[in-house]
């Protein structure tokens, strides 16, 4: 509700800013399935150390059209992170400045549909950078394959919580990990994962 | 695209780091649901498709009778849609037969790589001999050993013995006696001379020479050199061109050793010279029958040395040949040699055995022999030839059967009567004979019986009919990849040895071609226009492979049999075979599919 609403604000502020584009309701069939990598859980902690994006359009996840970036090292690049991702500060060493990342996945994804695993997440430090630099959040809207994941396999569920950890989602869908712990590599497995639940046949998924 | 896509297959890993990339970044990732056409004729194709996950079939689309008709299956990173890509439209379809997900390669893309990499554009002309010799240049370890020719380092260098300017005749004698050295390097300011037993012996019997001579004005400074990593085969062309008998190999500048030829003709035919003697030599049955057993060891020695499977199956021929023939003149007295003709037929007579997996053998002799002893001496032949390790003939084709122990007369009759017959045994019977070389005895008996019958021959076009229909008669298992977990297996002198012999038996015999190996055959189809010069080169390339494949596993299997003796000689397990082998069987049994095709118009076998 409050993103609702300051999504109306964003829109009238920025209505004759160079991302006015990015308010206007999207007609197109593709979709894009983001991931970042990030320092923290923590939204307000988070910076971004990586972004990896692809289209999708039907059955196809376009990995000819995609997005990997690599940010410069922010200042609170810590070990805890660096466990989880395996990202060190020198593989990020020749990394993009915020404001250009920013920037280029903006054009890259347009005023298309944001698809990811827990996607929220990842919009809502997106947000806090975007606001920080451009002054508006992301607007695009959100869709989160653990809940197309759940809305399919419910009706085979009866009772019990439906597990939906990435590793499992992907394995109950028969689908290759690609690249574990790297932005494109995730952005590339959740549109797989997408792709098959929206375009395969739901019928031999059990809960 | 990440790790996802296999670089490391051919023919990708054909490319350099710029192509990969640019492949790279063009590549998508498709989704295809269980029984949904990936590609359908007559659809323009986007590009080039491999399989990353699941499979697929490719169908024919005007398959009648509502049964569809798979040509092939791709799985496990199998590419597919090449030819389509390159021509425009797809003549087939291709159908996920489960879930699967393909990694795309646009045809723009796929042009601009095989515009810019040649290797990459005639793999993908699905040329099977274009193929091959792509797969032997990128050759990998011992899986390539056919291809792959021995190179120097792996033979015998030896050190040179190197002396310095102002050494005398004498001294140089000595040292080379010492050292066991049949020549000598002799320095002379940077540059290096050699002088050999042969210029010491001219520069003192026949130039009078004083022995106080310096060898470095003896020497011979212009050297035939050659680098370490050279093929030894080059080495033996070099000195056989140069009629020499040593080559110095240089790394760079720095002086490694020296090759002599007697290194090389004992390292290239590993024991095979050794056996050839004890052949030669032995005067006893015992004698022979201990040299034929050394044969199984050479054939190994060979396969692994990386001699060609030609070479290998030509030398063996000769060598099986001489042990039957040495063996007959052991065993036929020598007055009654003249009177009879022993012949080898099916695979020995085509020189196309390798492991001996059979023996077809036969006697002429000439009309009227009187030889009361004949059989007793021909039951002793065979038991004699199995104890050497010619396992029997299933089908009793062999001396002691009086079935194949025959006049002139009667074997000219026997041909005849089975070129007449509709009957299938006749049929296989008269496949053999036509295969037939002489290997002892009187070889004029046997011409006689074969000139008559092919002047028989002439142009009867039912009998040719008739006869090439065997050829068709297995199915040539194409489907089998998918599935390799249920069976894992194939008889592939069925699906594709037998299809390709007895189809060039055909045409040769239709032809009057005397010879009677396939390769030979084949060369002449070709020559005479029977044949088109790449289907002839394919049909070589392809029975090559199979039986290449055929022998690495035979060989495994005699090794671990206990016995010695490979139990199913003709199947080749498909689990144990690389990517790269398994691409290859592909193509080359789409190539015994092709000449079967052509095979049934050409001989009206519409089935």
């Amino acid at each position: 509700m409050l993103r609702a609403i300051r999504r109306f604000k964003d829109k009238r502020t920025q209505k004759h800013g160079a991302w006015a584009h990015l308010f206007e309701k999207y007609e197109g069939k593709e979709v894009v399935s983001l991931d970042l990598e990030t320092t923290s859980l923590d939204v307000s902690k988070a910076s971004i150390l990586s972004i990896g994006a692809v289209r999708i359009t039907g059955n196809r996840v376009k990995t000819s059209d995609r997005l990997d970036i690599a940010l410069k090292p922010p200042a609170d690049l810590t070990a805890e992170s660096i466990k989880i991702h395996k990202i060190r500060a020198q593989d990020l060493a020749e990394g993009i400045e915020l404001r250009d990342a920013l920037e280029q996945v903006l054009e890259f994804i347009g005023n298309r549909p944001v698809l990811g695993y827990y996607v929220n997440y990842d919009i809502r430090v997106l947000s806090k950078f975007l606001r920080q630099e451009f002054g508006f959040d992301l607007p695009n809207t959100a869709i989160e394959l653990s809940h197309v994941y759940h809305d399919i396999i419910k009706w085979k569920h009866v009772g019990g919580d439906v597990d939906l950890r990435f590793d499992t989602i992907a394995s109950k869908l028969d689908m290759p990990i690609i690249q574990r712990h790297t932005a494109l590599g995730d952005a590339i497995t959740v549109a797989l994962m997408y792709v098959r639940l929206k375009h395969g046949d739901s019928s031999n998924l059990s809960g | 695209m990440p790790d996802s896509f296999k670089m490391s297959n051919l023919p990708f890993s054909l490319l350099n780091e710029r192509e990969q990339k640019l492949l790279r970044s063009n590549l998508d990732l498709g989704y295809y649901q269980k029984g949904e056409a990936i590609l359908q004729a007559p659809e323009l194709s986007e590009g080039v498709y491999v399989v990353y996950k699941g499979r697929v079939a490719e169908v024919d689309p005007d398959a009648e009778d509502g049964i569809e008709h798979v040509f092939m299956h791709y799985e496990n990173e199998d590419y597919f849609g090449g030819w389509s890509a390159i021509h425009g439209t797809t003549i087939h379809n291709f159908v996920a037969e489960e879930e699967t997900i393909c990694h795309i390669l646009p045809t723009a893309a796929l042009l601009e790589l095989m515009a810019t990499n040649a290797d990459f554009a005639d793999y993908f002309q699905q040329n099977l001999s274009a193929k091959s010799q792509i797969a032997a240049q990128q050759g990998e370890g011992q899986d390539m050993a056919e291809f792959m020719l021995a190179t120097i380092s792996d033979a015998t260098l030896r050190d040179p013995l190197i002396v310095n300017e102002g050494t005398s005749i004498a001294e140089a004698t000595a040292l080379m006696r010492e050292t066991k050295s049949d020549c000598v390097l002799a320095r002379k300011g940077s540059r290096v001379g050699m002088v050999t037993g042969t210029d010491l012996l001219d520069a003192v019997v026949l130039e009078g020479k004083a022995l106080e001579t310096d060898v470095a004005e003896i020497a011979k400074y212009r050297l035939v050199t050659t680098h370490p990593e050279d093929y030894l085969f080059n080495v033996l062309v070099l000195m056989t061109q140069q009629q020499i008998e040593r080559v110095v190999v240089m790394d760079g500048t720095t002086l490694i050793g020296i090759v002599q030829l007697t290194d090389v003709l004992s390292y290239f035919s590993s024991h095979s010279h050794v056996i050839g003697l004890r052949l030669e030599r032995a005067s006893t049955v015992e004698d022979l029958r201990q040299a034929a057993k050394g044969i199984n060891a050479l054939i190994k020695a060979l396969i692994s040395t990386g001699v060609r499977i030609r070479f290998t199956m030509d030398l063996l021929a000769a060598m099986n040949g001489r042990i039957i023939s040495k063996l007959f003149d052991l065993v036929v007295p020598d007055d009654l040699q003249p009177h009879v003709c022993l012949i080898v037929m099916g695979s020995e007579g085509r020189g196309e055995q390798i492991m001996k997996t059979d023996q077809d053998n036969a006697i002429i002799f000439r009309n009227a022999l009187m030889w009361p002893d004949m059989e007793k001496v021909m039951q002793e032949f065979s038991a004699k030839l199995i104890s050497f390790g010619f396992p029997p003939c299933p089908g009793n084709i062999m001396v002691s059967n009086s079935y194949w122990v025959n006049s002139v007369d009667d074997w000219t009759q026997k041909l005849q009567d089975w070129s007449l017959s509709n009957d299938g045994e006749d049929q296989m019977n008269l496949a053999i004979a036509v295969d037939a070389k002489p290997v002892a005895g009187n070889v004029a008996l046997f011409k006689v019986a074969r000139n008559w019958f092919l002047r028989n021959l002439h142009n009867n076009d039912i009998f040719f009919s008739h006869f090439a229909r065997a050829a068709i008669e297995f199915d040539t298992p194409l489907t089998f990849f998918g599935n390799i977990k249920d069976k894992g297996e194939l008889d592939i002198k069925k699906g594709g040895i037998f299809p390709i012999v007895h189809g060039v038996r055909t045409l040769a015999l239709e032809h009057r071609i005397l010879k009677t190996n396939t390769y030979e055959r084949l060369e002449l189809l070709q020559e005479m226009g029977v044949l088109g010069e790449q289907e002839s080169e394919d049909l070589c390339e392809a029975l090559g492979l199979f039986i290449h494949i055929r022998l690495r596993q035979q060989l495994r299997r005699a090794d671990e049999s206990g016995s010695g003796i490979d139990p199913t000689p003709n199947i080749i397990e498909l689990g144990v075979l690389n990517k790269m082998d398994r691409d290859l069987l592909r193509d080359a049994l789409q190539v015994v599919k092709g000449f079967k095709k052509s095979l049934t118009s050409r001989y009206h076998l519409s089935s």
